[in-house]
């Protein structure tokens, strides 16, 4: 085991602010959201530039050479379904403080993605899905063992595959909570990485009660062996959980300022 | 099957630290893998030696010292003297007599010997105070301010004073603080998280995370030194990547092995020679646990301990 890792969720053209800045090329608001994730704690920073069909090498360039270069290359996940733009992303990419993350593969459409991140020594997160989410563990599980398969035949060491068993919303999916934490149980037995956006579980609550539900599920899946999770490294709370973990996990050596500087 | 070693290289490194200045001046810490495991890794700073001495002077009861300051009649004097020992890299000077249940001597008072050390001798300075928390605060203060530009460390800023010597010898005159904590890592690295957010940096920060005399609980530092090396170097811990000073003779000349008489206990031997022997046998312990520099007294075990440095780095 080691320190649970955080993948910073911020930059994703889900947020307008950022698509508008990713389109126009405005560096600022970019930057500011990355070095405010680093800060919290992130240890990657995701960059998600939507499908960008059009400009998509361009743009994924552009955003990795800006984050890198104002942020002493930070590790970056290149998320896109545009494959020739993580591509053209890792081309520039700085691997001096860790290799780049693929995000992301499935078993179905988009097995493709192990291939791209084994012909560039990239780490690759596999979603447990194929085309449709798992129906049950026997599924996700057998998804797990094709993308491993596949990513082993090509070269990849197993610890580069981070497996993301895909969290589904309590409100609708709650009979299916205790799935998805079996399942990061198995791939944790297995002796290989997790990942995940973790905070798919609490879409649709009241904004009170995401972040509780967030870290208390966090909590759970870390016991489980959860080893990295896509989320918001600004939300208090959640890093509260991943400060607190990490040293009951006694993998940081406990001070009583420990969480002095969350805010 | 073949045998594979598994290197212990870290991808972390322990902080360097500077004291003194010209010539003479040292750089403690430095090295990313355990100690003495040159063949892991280089450890570009050997660990240091340093020479205690108190403003109380010279203790006149073993003979062997007696001799070696012969002549030396201040403080500064015998500095000069220490300065000269084999295998010295620096002088500590430990302000006992400062303390208000014993001499209480005047911070003025010690300022001038800290000043007269400072003249007499080119050798990097190590302060150490009385152990009382608000007349070391003081003192290091004034001390500080005095010997601006010689780049001092002060051993050590505790939990009831390290705002006041941080802020003092630490930010004001730009010297190094010490961070003791008395074998309690979780002490250890709260001293220095507290002291970077009052605006230390971490790279003026020397711990002294405490020691015993060797068999008096010793199995404590040990736990103590390894923990605090973990964290640092496998764990990446920046809150504990501060080199670390351990006085020695502070802690071994107060054992019954150092203190009780031939003539009581005659099937033990010679004092001073019981008395230079857990003094190594403690220096030796020590730094094979992670110290990064010790304070020794007597010149026969500055000489031992800096030749097994030498032979082993």
């Amino acid at each position: 085991m080691a320190k649970f890792i955080v993948i910073g969720e911020r930059i994703s053209t889900t947020a307008p602010s950022i698509n508008k800045a990713l389109t126009e090329r405005d560096p600022e608001p970019i930057v500011k959201r990355a070095k405010e994730q680093i800060a919290a704690g992130a240890a990657y920073i995701d960059v998600n530039i939507g499908p960008a069909e059009s400009d998509g090498e361009e743009r994924m360039k552009w955003a990795v050479q800006l984050i890198q270069s104002e942020c002493d290359n930070i590790p970056l996940a290149l998320d896109t379904s545009n494959a020739k733009a993580i591509e053209a992303g890792i081309s520039v990419y700085n691997r001096s403080k860790g290799k780049p993350i693929v995000n992301s593969a499935d078993a179905g459409d988009r097995i493709g993605y192990i291939d791209l991140a084994a012909a560039n020594d990239a780490i690759c997160i596999a979603l447990c899905s194929k085309g449709v989410v798992a129906a049950d563990n026997d599924e996700r599980m057998a998804f797990l063992q094709e993308m491993l398969e596949r990513g082993l035949g090509l070269g990849m060491e197993a610890e580069d595959l981070w497996f993301d068993p895909l969290f589904l919303v309590i409100k609708g999916m709650q009979d299916k909570q205790m799935d998805i934490l079996e399942a990061i149980k198995m791939i944790s037995d297995m002796g290989l990485n997790t990942t995940g956006g973790l905070s798919n579980n609490s879409n649709g609550m009241p904004k009170e009660l995401r972040q509780i539900f967030d870290s208390n599920l966090l909590a759970m899946a870390i016991m489980n062996g959860f080893t990295s999770a896509i989320v918001n490294p600004n939300d208090k709370r959640l890093m509260e959980t991943v400060r607190v973990t990490d040293i009951i996990r006694n993998e940081v050596l406990y001070a009583d300022s420990c969480l002095d500087d969350l805010n | 099957m073949a045998f594979k070693p598994a290197s212990q290289k870290f991808n972390a490194t322990i902080n360097q630290v500077e004291i003194g200045s010209g010539d003479k001046k040292i750089t403690l810490g430095g090295e990313c893998t355990l100690p003495f495991y040159t063949f892991d890794a280089e450890i570009p700073n050997a660990p240091k030696v340093g020479v205690e001495l108190t403003d109380l002077g010279i203790d006149e009861t073993l003979p062997g010292l007696k001799e070696f300051y012969a002549g030396a009649a201040t403080v500064a004097e015998q500095a000069a003297k220490a300065a000269t020992m084999e295998g010295a890299d620096f002088i500590s000077i430990r302000f006992e007599g400062a303390d208000p249940n014993g001499e209480n001597k005047s911070v003025d008072e010690c300022v001038e010997i800290a000043k007269a050390v400072a003249d007499a001798t080119d050798m990097p300075l190590v302060i150490c105070g009385c152990k009382n928390a608000e007349k070391d605060a003081d003192l290091f203060n004034k001390i500080a301010e005095a010997l601006a530009g010689k780049n001092v460390l002060f051993l050590a800023a505790k939990e009831e004073n390290y705002k006041t010597v941080g802020a003092s010898a630490g930010l004001a005159y730009n010297q190094k603080v010490g961070a003791e904590s008395a074998v309690d890592i979780n002490l250890a690295k709260q001293l220095n998280v507290v002291l970077g957010q009052l605006g230390v940096k971490n790279e003026t920060i020397v711990m002294n995370v405490g020691t015993a005399t060797a068999g008096y609980g010793f199995e404590y530092v040990v736990s103590t030194m390894d923990r605090v090396k973990a964290a640092a170097l496998s764990q990446n811990d920046a809150a504990l990547q501060m080199p670390i000073m351990t006085p020695i003779a502070s802690e071994t000349y107060n054992v019954k092995e150092a203190i009780v008489s031939e003539e009581d206990f005659p099937e033990w031997g010679d004092r001073e020679t019981r008395a230079i022997d857990m003094e190594i046998t403690t220096a030796a312990a020590c730094l094979a646990s992670g110290s990064n520099a010790v304070i020794l007294k007597h010149p026969a075990s500055v000489a031992t301990i800096s030749k097994m440095i030498k032979e082993l780095v």
